[in-house]
């Protein structure tokens, strides 16, 4: 049974490699995607953590998503 | 009259209709969802996958290379989805100017292209033990290359080009002339004499698949829109964010 899932009755090749294919891919995809968004969270906080006090109590205040961004990221580390 | 008609349908998709995308707590929307959509993803793709390789049963004519059908067909589906989605917006964004629409298309554009790839290597790896070759210039296959080139010059005018202006209207043109590819991929098979077999799922009428092989179809359509939106929101998010480090930087 087990090798007849494996051979998928002589197509396992092409079946295997489609998916395998497609997994791989996809989780390609989703690692590259995810160090992207990681780099640029981590670009502004450093940008956000050169500024003066007051510049960046400026830019806190000024935008809503600059807070956000903050907030993930302390709750995230 | 026209023009003061024009600006308040303009005002009333960004201020009403469009709110949720402008909404200044977007960024823990798509935070949130990003995390709903993990803690479901796993689940459904491991059903999905049960059922696509395990439970379903071989086709009487293909036999088991029936199965890739459910890697290829939820991929042709997201593929074909994505770019007509993507003109929609560029033809909305043209008209209206809402800088959103440009976003989520930069976002969307790259998923589109990875699931046309998918589309036509699965196909190709589908076609090899069913019609006993790799690839033929047969009317489904190069219609579905030609979006996958119209996808990768949609692409190519975010990279190499600087202005953003100059991007909108072009990735415009772009999208606008490649949606004429469209609806040749889905009447390709009708029109002409094909190796790809006609749609055996129909919206209207009734559809020629067998229920035991429709659900696990449906299920990993589901997982691949559940990774597609997973894809589009941490694209969207990294958008935000390149927008708001150029805001601090003008500050």
């Amino acid at each position: 049974m087990i090798s007849n899932f494996i051979t998928m009755n002589g197509y396992g090749l092409y079946v295997w490699l489609s998916f395998g294919i497609v997994f791989i891919s996809c989780a390609v995809v989703y690692l590259k995607t995810k160090k992207t968004l990681k780099k640029y969270e981590q670009e502004f906080l450093a940008e956000l953590k050169a500024l003066t006090l007051e510049e960046k109590n400026k830019a806190l205040e000024n935008s809503k998503v600059a807070q956000q961004i903050l907030a993930t990221s302390s709750k995230a580390n | 009259m026209h023009l003061s008609l024009k600006r308040e349908l303009i005002y009333l998709i960004n201020i009403k209709m469009f709110k949720f995308f402008s909404s200044s707590n977007i960024y823990f929307v798509i935070q949130r969802l990003i995390e709903f959509i993990n803690s479901i993803f796993f689940l459904i793709l491991l059903i999905g996958l049960t059922f696509a390789l395990v439970l379903s049963p071989p086709d009487f004519l293909q036999g088991d290379a029936v199965r890739i059908m459910y890697v290829h067909v939820p991929s042709a589906w997201i593929g074909l989805a994505c770019f007509s989605l993507i003109t929609l917006l560029s033809v909305l964004n043209f008209i209206f100017k809402i800088k959103n629409f440009y976003f989520i298309n930069k976002s969307a554009a790259p998923i589109g292209l990875l699931f046309t790839c998918l589309a036509i290597v699965t196909g190709s790896l589908w076609g090899q033990p069913t019609w006993g070759t790799w690839w033929a210039w047969d009317a489904r296959l190069t219609s579905m290359l030609v979006l996958m080139l119209f996808y990768i010059l949609y692409i190519v005018t975010f990279k190499f080009l600087k202005k953003e202006e100059l991007i909108i209207k072009v990735s415009s043109i772009i999208a606008i002339v490649g949606s004429i590819n469209l609806p040749i991929i889905k009447y390709s098979v009708e029109w002409w004499t094909t190796l790809h077999q006609p749609a055996s799922i129909k919206i209207t009428g009734s559809s020629s698949i067998h229920s035991e092989m429709l659900v696990p179809l449906m299920v990993m359509l589901l997982a691949f829109l559940l990774y597609a939106a997973l894809i589009f929101l941490m694209k969207y998010k990294t958008e935000i964010i390149r927008i708001k480090k150029k805001n601090i930087k003008r500050n």
